[in-house]
């Protein structure tokens, strides 16, 4: 690639990269790496910046909305209801801040091609960036959150040496969490009612995945059926590496990795199976 | 050898003709519904279109709405897929199609410029720059951090033109949109155009104005119901395209009644589907159906329309010297940018000259009111209102008298 003027004269038009001008199908054209990563992060912080904008708290509403969650669950089920769970707070907490990412993420990803078609009418932005960016955000808000956990921890339990894992975890939800939004968000184009299922199904995993209870509560005829939910796995995995406590079986964990993997795989060839087919039928 | 900067080899786009909206699980679901959601057939948008373009050609898309030519320009900047054939397009294409499609409503203008601009390929360190200077070129620097949802359609295209015009394409794909430009950013654009064309750039742009494509491209392509009708010297296509349209006109006109009254006759001077109609004309200068030399003229024009209103459609007059049959003066609502907006009921144009500036002499008025798109007149009068220019007409042959004129004469 020849290298583009960095210093553009006021009106002098700049040459597109390929300049080669060799005849390939329409929208062919590969991004080069690096201004694939360019794009990509200049899409996640647009999204950012648009969910924060108008706002009078900004930046401060993800965290906000956590804290409150945080607040009603250690008072309902720490005080009231009193599961008996030990350091409720970074229990409660650490299963919530992955949920709310993994929510957040799979559910504004499954509506993705369908909020951002002005990308899709981009012939070299190839679309599985898309939902991608919808899962990438609010991970933001994690970051965000983190300094939080870290204090409650320090406060209830103590830092841990394994807390060095946590990022193997963060990206085996970010595979899992990939591939559902793949498989989502483009079956929400030929589909419209995906969102809606998809928003159903996710009520339901919410009381399916440990964020406020622990695997140890649930009785034994129940606990086979949890283990069938891989996020399920990793919330305990984060509270393992987090608290102490212990991780779940080796075939929860294989099932899990596996379930991920193919999903991201299945999902990923499908989306682009199908990507040429998105803008006739938006 | 010719280099091209763009192929298509037997292009065939269909799209599924679904019944109803929008599939849902609902309309899988019931059997009442299926049929709903069931393909019904398949519309074919373009049936094997074959061209070429070669590179440095400016090249026309002809053909009225729904004849392929926005497919066949998605389908060149790789949207959508073909359902048959191949198509190549210069590996450095740049393209303005639909209206703000590639724009999201809720970034401001400055952040949907950048977006454009790192898709085009420009590197992060050279955006800003580019954005700003396709600010400056839209002229939109003062809405520039305003959400494009608030934005007009012009600001719009001139946002998407702007990006465009601060890259050098070496294939140029323009769909209509630029139509809804004000007069004089039109002219901006195609000044921009003109000077990338003498820096090789290719152009291949749909167009509804036939002097323009007949005075700016190279070669033309017909369209019509997604064939190629004609494909050739782009003046020899929009000749043959005017002329289709006066066909059209006249076999849209009804028949004649047998005891039609009156001067005007339907197929003889009188001609359109009759939908939309002239009822009178009055042509008014110092008196009806005179005027001065240096006087004044209207041409008042009584529309009327039963039924559902009709949406901009477009009126048109032109006076010709009765001796010769030489047209002197053409003027038309379209290329004076005056829409009528929806006509229902009875409308009232009246077109106004301060100055006549014809020589005396015996002079006939034509007036139309066409379709939208120019595709065939709704009504047209021929040759049917006369206007007397008064004055004595001396040993002058000519038909203009020009404003301030003046002569000198200077002896050595």
């Amino acid at each position: 690639m020849p290298p583009t003027p960095t210093g553009i004269a006021a009106e002098a038009p700049i040459a597109l990269p390929d300049r080669s001008g060799a005849l390939r199908p329409p929208g062919s054209t590969p991004l080069t790496p690096g201004l694939f990563k360019e794009l990509v992060l200049h899409l996640v912080k647009r999204e950012i910046d648009t969910n924060h904008r108008m706002t009078v708290l900004g930046w401060a509403w993800p965290l906000t909305r956590q804290l409150v969650q945080l607040g009603v669950l250690v008072f309902i089920f720490g005080s009231v209801l009193d599961l008996g769970i030990e350091n409720f707070a970074v229990f409660v907490f650490s299963g919530l801040l992955a949920w709310n990412w993994f929510s957040t993420g799979v559910g504004e990803a499954t509506g993705s091609l369908l909020a951002h078609r002005h990308l899709l009418y981009q012939p070299r932005l190839p679309p599985a960036v898309i939902p991608s960016v919808s899962v990438i955000v609010p991970f933001v808000d994690v970051l965000m959150a983190l300094p939080v956990l870290v204090i409650l921890l320090q406060l209830e339990a103590g830092i841990p040496a394994t807390i060095v894992f946590i990022p193997v975890l963060v990206v085996v939800q970010l595979v899992l969490m990939a591939g559902i939004a793949w498989l989502t968000a483009a079956a929400s184009v030929f589909l419209r009612d995906v969102p809606n299922i998809v928003g159903v199904g996710l009520n339901v995993l919410f009381y399916l995945t440990p964020v406020f209870y622990g695997l140890k509560v649930i009785p034994d005829q129940y606990a086979g059926l949890l283990k069938l939910n891989p996020l399920a796995t990793i919330v305990s995995s984060y509270r393992a590496i987090l608290l102490g406590e212990q991780l779940p079986g080796t075939f929860a964990i294989v099932y899990c990795l596996a379930v991920a993997a193919a999903l991201a795989v299945l999902g990923y060839l499908l989306f682009v199976r199908l990507q040429n087919r998105f803008v006739d039928n938006l | 050898m010719t280099v091209l900067a763009a192929r298509f080899e037997e292009v065939w786009k269909s799209y599924p003709r679904w019944l109803s909206g929008r599939r849902s699980l609902r309309s899988m679901a019931s059997p009442k519904m299926r049929a709903t959601g069931r393909r019904q057939g398949t519309r074919w948008a373009l049936q094997d279109v074959s061209f070429e373009i070669e590179r440095g050609q400016a090249f026309a898309l002809l053909g009225e709405n729904g004849a392929g030519k926005s497919t066949l320009l998605r389908l060149s900047s790789g949207l959508g897929s073909l359902t048959k054939g191949r198509i190549f397009v210069s590996s450095d294409v740049a393209s303005v199609l639909s209206l703000g499609a590639t724009l999201s409503s809720e970034l401001t203008g400055r952040e949907n410029a950048l977006t454009a601009t790192l898709l085009a390929g420009v590197r992060m360190r050279d955006a800003p720059a580019v954005v700003e200077a396709a600010l400056r070129f839209a002229e939109l620097e003062e809405f520039a951090d305003s959400p494009v949802r608030s934005y007009s359609d012009g600001m719009r295209l001139r946002l998407s033109f702007g990006v465009v015009a601060q890259l050098e394409p070496g294939l140029l794909l323009l769909d209509e949109v630029i139509a809804v430009g004000d007069l004089r950013f039109r002219e901006k654009c195609m000044t921009r155009i003109e000077e990338l064309r003498e820096r090789g750039t290719s152009l291949l742009f749909a167009s509804h104005d036939l002097d323009q494509v007949a005075e700016v491209c190279d070669r033309a392509l017909w369209l019509q119901e997604g064939r190629i009708r004609a494909h050739g010297e782009a003046e020899q296509v929009v000749e043959e395209y005017r002329e289709a349209m006066q066909a059209e006109t006249f076999a849209r006109t009804p028949a004649p009644e047998q005891d039609a009254e009156g001067v005007l006759k339907l197929r003889e001077n009188r001609f359109g589907t009759q939908e939309l109609t002239i009822e009178e004309v009055v042509v008014e200068g110092s008196k009806a159906g005179v005027a001065e030399p240096d006087g004044p003229l209207s041409v008042n024009l009584r529309l009327c329309r039963a039924g559902d209103p009709i949406a901009r459609p477009i009126i048109g007059v032109t006076i010709y010297r009765v001796d010769g049959d030489v047209a002197c003066c053409e003027a038309n609502t379209e290329s004076d940018e005056v829409s009528l907006g929806e006509v229902a009921g009875e409308v009232v144009v009246s077109f106004n000259w301060d100055r006549v500036q014809l020589l005396p002499g015996e002079y006939v008025i034509d007036v139309g009111v066409y379709e939208h798109e120019w595709q065939f007149a709704y009504d047209y009068h021929w040759h049917v209102y006369p206007l007397k220019v008064l004055g004595h007409q001396g040993t002058l042959r000519a038909i203009f008298e020009p404003d301030r004129r003046r002569w000198s004469v200077q002896r050595s």
